[in-house]
């Protein structure tokens, strides 16, 4: 079997003892971050990707994704010990979670979650072996309209699973490709709205605009929501780690639901991790028998949640180690991360490097593994970090921020221009504009102009080729009946409602 | 009573909204106008400020009408770069400044936003206005951005639109006091790492950064800078090996 063979070479290259040692670091800081609230996954990996310039591309990139499910994993603990969400992730985590905690099932609750987020992620690794292979061969397929097409898939699954108004998350999308135009045009070298400034010849640094609109601007935002953030830390010990057998046996259907769920929508662009933990929740609410039980501590509202939000965390490499397209934010740092090392995310990374794809494969299992051995025992420390206050934690993520911005570079004009897009974020969290479409748009949009200009090209300037050539008919047609769908009522009342879910 | 009372105040607030839009309008000029400044200390090679004022303002009040009434009776010439941006930026978002005074504004959070960004989407425009269009059928460098500028500015028009038509929140309040603090920390930081080094410029910034919480006690976040500053200069430098000036230059030399 190929799959084997290449996953037996995956594990060789994630066990020598650098990948190894990169795998726990990014763990733990994964955790760290996912623990911490105010600090959000996307800042994080700009933050580091500086730092992995001097390590060798696949420890690097071994060590970000390791920050990536990390941090889903982190998240779920303080969102049940303290109530406190560290990610968006486990915001429905921390509904019945903390319900259980306060009934004394702490100990139980991150069993379960730390269970259901490992056999998620054993599960999501092997989709992605089993995945990896075929789904190249369909890229090989593709021409450039195919491509425009999957891309403008993939924006609108980001515009229907984004929250609040539809009309403002495509305007989020469109912004973020015209910010991508910024600096000098690939094909013919004019410098585009770049004003003669020397520093916009090379474009908007993808790095710069991350951590500007989702680190700056984020703090800015923390600050003036002013007060320290309430924390009723839960303060008894937790004692008997051990779920009972009857746990087990409610949390089993959920745990492997959840996992399906979630790497479905893993896969599809745009989603990620966040839609995953709510849809998972939603559907179990439904499936209850019992639904008034949610919400006052069922294990079932523990257990489905985190097993999604792995399972989508990691199946969202997928299409990035396929197709070269970033699902989501995260992942489309990901790309910057594989660029910074001379490699070109897309069909041919798998043939090329194995060394990276299969490595990288096999860590996150191993990551998984030592989450789940690391972060029981770890649980009174991560604890013992909610207490530092964020009076001082803010000025020191600024000050990381920046250096980490700085050394990108070494260009102090990237960090005035990561400020500017700070208060840009700012402004756009102040109309309700979602700041994650825009990365997205602005991550897709130099691949996406490149492939409607040479789909355009070899069309002789002709737009129906788009719904001539039958699988860019297909994408297209999937991507407006989503669209359509998004603005019936019926259906947006129901997305709505996930939604809401999260904020009660 | 209570509704002429609540007519009024919305009256008053579409005017400060009105006035508002009408100062985005002239946004760019005005920005030109304060960088021309440095030039007279020498700064940056660019016209002076007389000379950008005469420009836009013979551009707004001369140029663009001559322009209009040119295009529209045939005889197109080319418009120089000032009385483009009076044409595709200004005077758009001047007109929506009259309309706003007479629409009632039911949700500020979407109109603003709206509108602002329409702004972006027009400034946009204007900057890719100078770039080449479609070469038969191949693309030219502007085509792509005008094509999205274009999308943005109807899809920002809807966005409007909704504020106008459906109830929302409204405008929600903006603080002073962490925005200012955190953006004088990241200049500071920006304009001071090349020549003071990483020990002056993390500590500094730190300490302009904590000014920007109220909660902030000073001898604590002295001491947590501190052990950040030793912390970041061992940790980038050395563990990492970033380049990076350490110490500023005039003690080194």
């Amino acid at each position: 079997m190929d799959i084997f063979a290449n996953l037996a070479h995956g594990f060789v290259v994630a066990l020598s003892p650098i990948n190894l040692l990169m795998c726990l670091i990014g763990a733990l800081v994964g955790t760290l971050v996912g623990v911490l609230p105010g600090i959000g996954t996307i800042a994080t990996v700009a933050m580091l990707l500086p730092i992995t310039f001097g390590l060798p591309p696949v420890g690097a990139l071994i060590m970000l994704a390791g920050i990536y499910y990390g941090a889903q994993y982190g998240g779920s603990t303080t969102s049940i010990l303290v109530n406190i969400p560290g990610e968006a992730t486990s915001v429905v985590t921390a509904i019945d979670g903390h319900q259980m905690a306060k009934q004394g099932r702490a100990g139980p609750a991150l069993a379960i979650a730390a269970i259901g987020s490992f056999f998620a992620g054993c599960v999501a690794t092997v989709l992605i072996a089993i995945l990896g292979a075929p789904l190249t061969k369909l890229a090989l397929a593709f021409g450039p309209a195919e491509y425009f097409s999957l891309m403008v898939l993939g924006l609108i699954f980001a515009v229907v699973l984004a929250k609040g108004s539809v009309l403002k998350a495509i305007a989020m999308i469109v912004l973020g490709l015209l910010l991508s135009m910024v600096g000098s045009d690939i094909e013919t070298g004019a410098s585009r709205m770049a004003f003669n400034i020397p520093e916009l010849a090379d474009g908007l640094g993808f790095a710069t605009v991350a951590m500007g609109v989702f680190g700056f601007a984020e703090i800015i935002r923390n600050l003036d929501a002013g007060a320290e953030m309430n924390r009723d830390l839960v303060q008894q010990k937790i004692t008997g780690l051990m779920p009972t057998k009857k746990d087990l046996i409610d949390s089993t259907p959920p745990i492997l639901r959840g996992t399906v769920l979630g790497s479905i929508l893993g896969i599809l662009p745009g989603g990620g991790a966040v839609i995953a933990s709510f849809a998972a929740y939603t559907l179990e609410k439904k499936l209850a028998k019992d639904p008034r039980r949610f919400g006052r501590g069922a294990i079932e509202g523990v257990a489905a949640p985190e097993s999604a939000n792995n399972a989508a965390a990691q199946t969202s490499f997928i299409p990035l180690l396929t197709l070269g397209i970033p699902p989501n934010a995260v992942m489309a740092l990901m790309v910057g991360a594989m660029t910074i090392h001379g490699i070109v995310p897309g069909p041919q990374v798998m043939q090329k490097q194995p060394d990276l794809v299969w490595g990288m494969i096999a860590s996150m299992w191993i990551g998984n593994l030592m989450l789940i051995i690391i972060n029981l025992p770890l649980v009174g420390i991560w604890v013992r970090l909610l207490r530092v206050p964020y009076r001082l934690m803010f000025p020191s993520i600024v000050i990381f921020c920046a250096i980490g911005i700085y050394s990108v570079n070494n260009a102090p004009v990237d960090v005035i221009l990561a400020g500017v897009f700070g208060l840009v974020g700012y402004w756009l969290i102040k109309h309700d504009f979602e700041p994650a479409p825009l990365l997205l748009g602005m991550v897709l949009g130099p691949l996406m102009e490149e492939n409607l200009r040479r789909a355009l090209l070899i069309s002789r300037g002709d737009w129906s080729v788009f719904l001539t050539r039958p699988l860019s008919a297909v994408l297209l047609a999937i991507a407006a009946s989503l669209l359509l769908l998004t603005v019936l009522p019926v259906l947006r009342s129901k997305r709505d409602e996930v939604f809401t879910e999260s904020e009660n | 009573m209570a509704d002429t009372m609540g007519h009024s105040a919305t009256a008053t607030r579409n005017t400060s909204v009105a006035l508002g839009f009408c100062l985005l309008a002239i946004a760019p000029q005005i920005f030109e106008f304060i960088w021309s400044i440095g030039t007279i200390f020498g700064w940056g090679a660019g016209r002076g400020p007389a000379a950008v004022v005469v420009a836009h303002a013979t551009a707004l009040f001369a140029g663009a009408p001559g322009a209009l009434i040119g295009a529209a009776s045939g005889d197109a010439k080319k418009a120089s770069s000032e009385v483009l941006l009076a044409l595709i930026y200004s005077y758009p978002l001047f007109a929506v400044a009259i309309v706003t005074l007479f629409m009632t504004i039911r949700s500020a959070q979407d109109y603003v936003g709206g509108v602002i960004l329409m702004a972006l989407a027009l400034f946009a425009l204007w900057a890719s206005s100078d770039l080449q269009g479609m070469r038969g059928f191949s693309f030219g460098a502007g085509t792509a951005p005008r094509m999205f500028g274009g999308l943005l500015v109807a899809l920002s028009a809807g966005i409007a639109l909704t504020g106008l038509l459906t109830d929302g929140p409204g405008m929600s309040h903006y603080a002073w006091r962490g925005p200012l603090f955190v953006m004088a920390a990241i200049l500071f930081f920006a304009l001071s790492i090349r020549s003071l080094g990483l020990v002056v410029t993390a500590f500094v910034s730190f300490m302009i950064a904590a000014t920007g919480s109220h909660e902030t006690r000073w001898l604590e976040a002295a001491i947590v800078g501190a052990c950040l500053t030793i912390g970041c200069a061992i940790l980038f430098p050395y563990v990492l090996g970033l380049p990076m000036p350490m110490f500023p230059r005039f003690l080194v030399q």
